[in-house]
């Protein structure tokens, strides 16, 4: 089979993996080699469907001996198959990445033969590229469940990044739709992965030449609406990765359905905004010092469609409010609809010159738009002082503000804060902002 | 009348201006780059001469009355070579020597405000660049990199390319600008560029480039097609050179 014909068919069965983030690793180039990582990520292109380039993303081959129902590889699917060879990998990555059309190398795969043997053939092409051709770009690797934890551990000396997908949000899901994995095949490299990560560390505080491993930390990847899981569920998961596992990342994949299996729900369009709302709460976990019970309960296990969780959120708890921009400390500037990293940052910087008033807010290039329902200046609203305690009129306004927006743009918005690690340091902050 | 500094269009010419209007506590309505000058009869002209000394004095001033940053700051704006960069970067410095290292924290104040502007322009710019410029070998295994960009960023990639792409000689061609980025392995530099030299392609060069395309077409999720949201990202002033969008 031409190579090309291989890039098709083993491209196109990797793209449902969302991650392609390069993001977090300080590898730096050898003497004489190829490449380097760049802590900050960078993207390469921009697909049609508005997702960022910056890996090769491919799987190294997409024969597999399983048979997960919600999955384009599985085993009773009429597909065609390929494999490539570690050579034409080896080959396609650096001839990519000297024209710099790439980051590095994103190799995931189908289970072959067995969980081992898959294993082996990863292992085998990214130790080619770090010691045969000196690349030091970024690669990140995905790790075989059911493989033998030595191959594991030694395919993280050369790696970037490691995951290991979850997909599936509960082991009863999983019992369903894929019969054959284990929580436990899951959940075991994981764990092994956090531990070296920790190890490595470590050593590299004391030896500064240490050799790295995973030094971009390990993601995961969930399937969103493919099981009956609801959002607490996933996002009570994802924050207990966040804790137990060090995860760098969770990404949410809203299931795009590829078999009509009656397991599977019956479902036309891919879970797009609820794919959006569960980004939006994993960066209040992870950046605004939220925790997942003050985004959602068991009386309330779902995601409002038409609201924000920090918007809704703020609207419950209404009491906390209005918030003197001029003394409130970063946390409690956080928790204001609106106001984001950056603009609590800048907030903070401006302070220590000046006392701020809404003209100066608006320079400072915050947007008043939802924050000006929760914030004073100088002791003083924004308007109308009725809106403070009145939190049903205060969302009846946010929605009609909304109402364009979500109608124009809920597909947009969903892939709006994928990437946000992989622009430079001003961008990213930007990025963080918008929408919360 | 108005009075226009007229420079030469470098950086330590720039400099220099600043110096003068500084010291002769003169307030030009603009300072601006030879080449971008047009004139009229209500301007009072007076030409900057590029002199060293000065440029350094207010360079290293800049350093340790104000910061670093204020430096990094001023050179960016300047590379985007908006008309009312060499007036914003002067003002930006009377007030950055008044408050020192706190300047950039002023920054609901225009004279901070418009330098952060310009800079973080420039910076997006350069940013994206570093993703999407892209190389192709030519028959004398050189790699060649024609951009076109808004502002004049190519100076700010070289340090870039040539820790990551070490071990191969490449060009990056401004195209608009006419001059080149040049990497030879140990060192990079720039220089003016011969448009007449040879850029024929490797025999393997279009081979790499079907490869590529067919990549990204394959990596498209046609499900959740969003082509606002692609040039969102990549405006399309930069296709020009993308394989992909060929
Ligand atoms: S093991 Fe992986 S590739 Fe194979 S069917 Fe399951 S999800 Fe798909």
């Amino acid at each position: 089979m031409e190579l090309i014909d291989k890039i098709k068919i083993l491209a196109d069965s990797a793209k449902y993996d969302v991650s392609c983030s390069s993001s977090g690793s300080d590898r730096k180039n050898k003497k004489g080699g190829l490449g380097n990582a760049a802590p900050s990520g960078i993207c390469h292109s921009w697909t049609p469907d508005g997702r960022c380039i910056s890996l090769l993303k491919v799987l190294f081959t997409n024969h597999c001996i399983y048979d997960c129902k919600y999955c384009v590889n599985r085993s009773s699917n009429d597909i065609p198959r390929a494999s490539f060879t570690p050579e034409e990998l080896v080959n396609l990555t650096i001839n990519f990445y000297r024209r710099n059309y790439i980051e590095g190398l994103f190799l995931s795969s189908a289970v072959w033969v067995s969980p081992d043997y898959t294993m082996e053939l990863l292992l085998k092409s990214v130790k080619k590229l770090r010691e045969e051709v000196n690349f030091n770009g970024y690669i990140h690797l995905k790790a075989i469940p059911g493989a033998n934890s030595a191959l594991i551990e030694e395919a993280g000396k050369y790696v970037d990044r490691m995951s290991v997908n979850i997909e599936l949000p509960s082991s009863e899901s999983l019992k369903l739709l894929a019969p054959q994995k284990t929580k436990k095949s899951i959940t075991e490299p994981m764990g092994l992965i956090k531990s070296k990560i920790i190890e490595n560390q470590e050593e590299r505080h004391r030896f500064k030449n240490a050799p790295y491993f995973v030094p971009g930390g390990q993601s995961t990847q969930l399937i969103i609406g493919a099981s009956r899981d609801n959002d607490l569920k996933i996002l009570r998961l994802s924050e207990s990765l966040y804790k137990n596992y060090n995860l760098k990342r969770v990404y949410y994949s809203a299931y795009i359905p590829v078999s009509d299996h009656p397991s599977l729900p019956s479902i036309s369009n891919p879970p797009l905004l609820r794919e959006h709302r569960l980004y939006q709460a994993d960066w209040l976990l992870r950046y605004y010092g939220f925790n997942s019970n003050e985004i959602l309960d068991e009386k309330n296990p779902n995601f409002d469609e038409l609201l924000d969780p920090k918007s809704d959120w703020a609207l419950r708890n209404i009491d906390k409010f209005p918030v003197e921009v001029n003394k409130a400390d970063y946390y409690m500037l956080l928790r204001v609809p609106g106001i984001g990293v950056k603009s609590a940052q800048r907030i903070l910087q401006a302070r220590k010159v000046s006392i701020l008033d809404f003209d100066d807010l608006k320079k400072l290039g915050v947007v008043l738009k939802r924050a000006k329902y929760f914030i004073t200046c100088k002791g003083r609203y924004f308007q109308d002082r009725n809106f403070v305690n009145n939190p049903p009129m205060i969302r009846n306004h946010l929605l009609l503000e909304d109402k364009i927006k979500i109608n124009e743009d809920a597909e947009q918005l969903s892939f709006f804060q994928l990437y946000p690690q992989i622009m430079n340091p001003i961008e990213k902050i930007s990025r963080i902002t918008g929408e919360l | 009348m108005m009075l226009y500094y007229i420079y030469d269009g470098t950086f330590e010419g720039l400099l220099t201006a600043i110096y003068d209007a500084y010291y002769e506590r003169e307030n030009p309505e603009l300072i601006v780059a030879m080449d971008n000058f047009t004139d009229n009869f209500l301007i009072q002209r007076r030409y900057i001469d590029t002199d060293e000394k000065k440029a350094t004095k207010v360079h290293n001033g800049i350093i340790n009355k104000i910061s670093e940053d204020a430096l990094t700051n001023i050179m960016y704006a300047y590379l985007s070579e908006h008309e009312n960069a060499g007036k914003y970067i002067l003002e930006y410095l009377r007030f950055g020597f008044k408050v020192g290292r706190l300047v950039d924290s002023y920054l609901s104040d225009d004279r901070v405000h418009n330098i952060h502007k310009l800079a973080r322009k420039v910076s997006r710019e350069r940013h994206l660049l570093l993703g999407i410029i892209r190389f192709r070998l030519l028959s004398n295994n050189i790699y060649y990199a024609p951009i076109d960009t808004q502002y004049n960023t190519a100076c700010l990639l070289g340090d870039h390319f040539a820790a990551r792409m070490a071990d191969q000689i490449f060009v990056i061609h401004d195209v608009k600008r006419n001059y080149g980025v040049f990497y030879d392995k140990s060192k990079w530099f720039i220089s003016d560029i011969d448009t007449k030299g040879n850029l024929d392609l490797h025999e393997k060069e279009l081979f790499y480039q079907e490869l590529w395309k067919k990549y990204f077409e394959s990596t498209t999720i046609k499900d959740r097609l969003n082509p606002k949201l692609q040039s969102h990202f990549m405006p399309k002033r930069y296709w020009k050179y993308l394989v992909e969008m060929k």
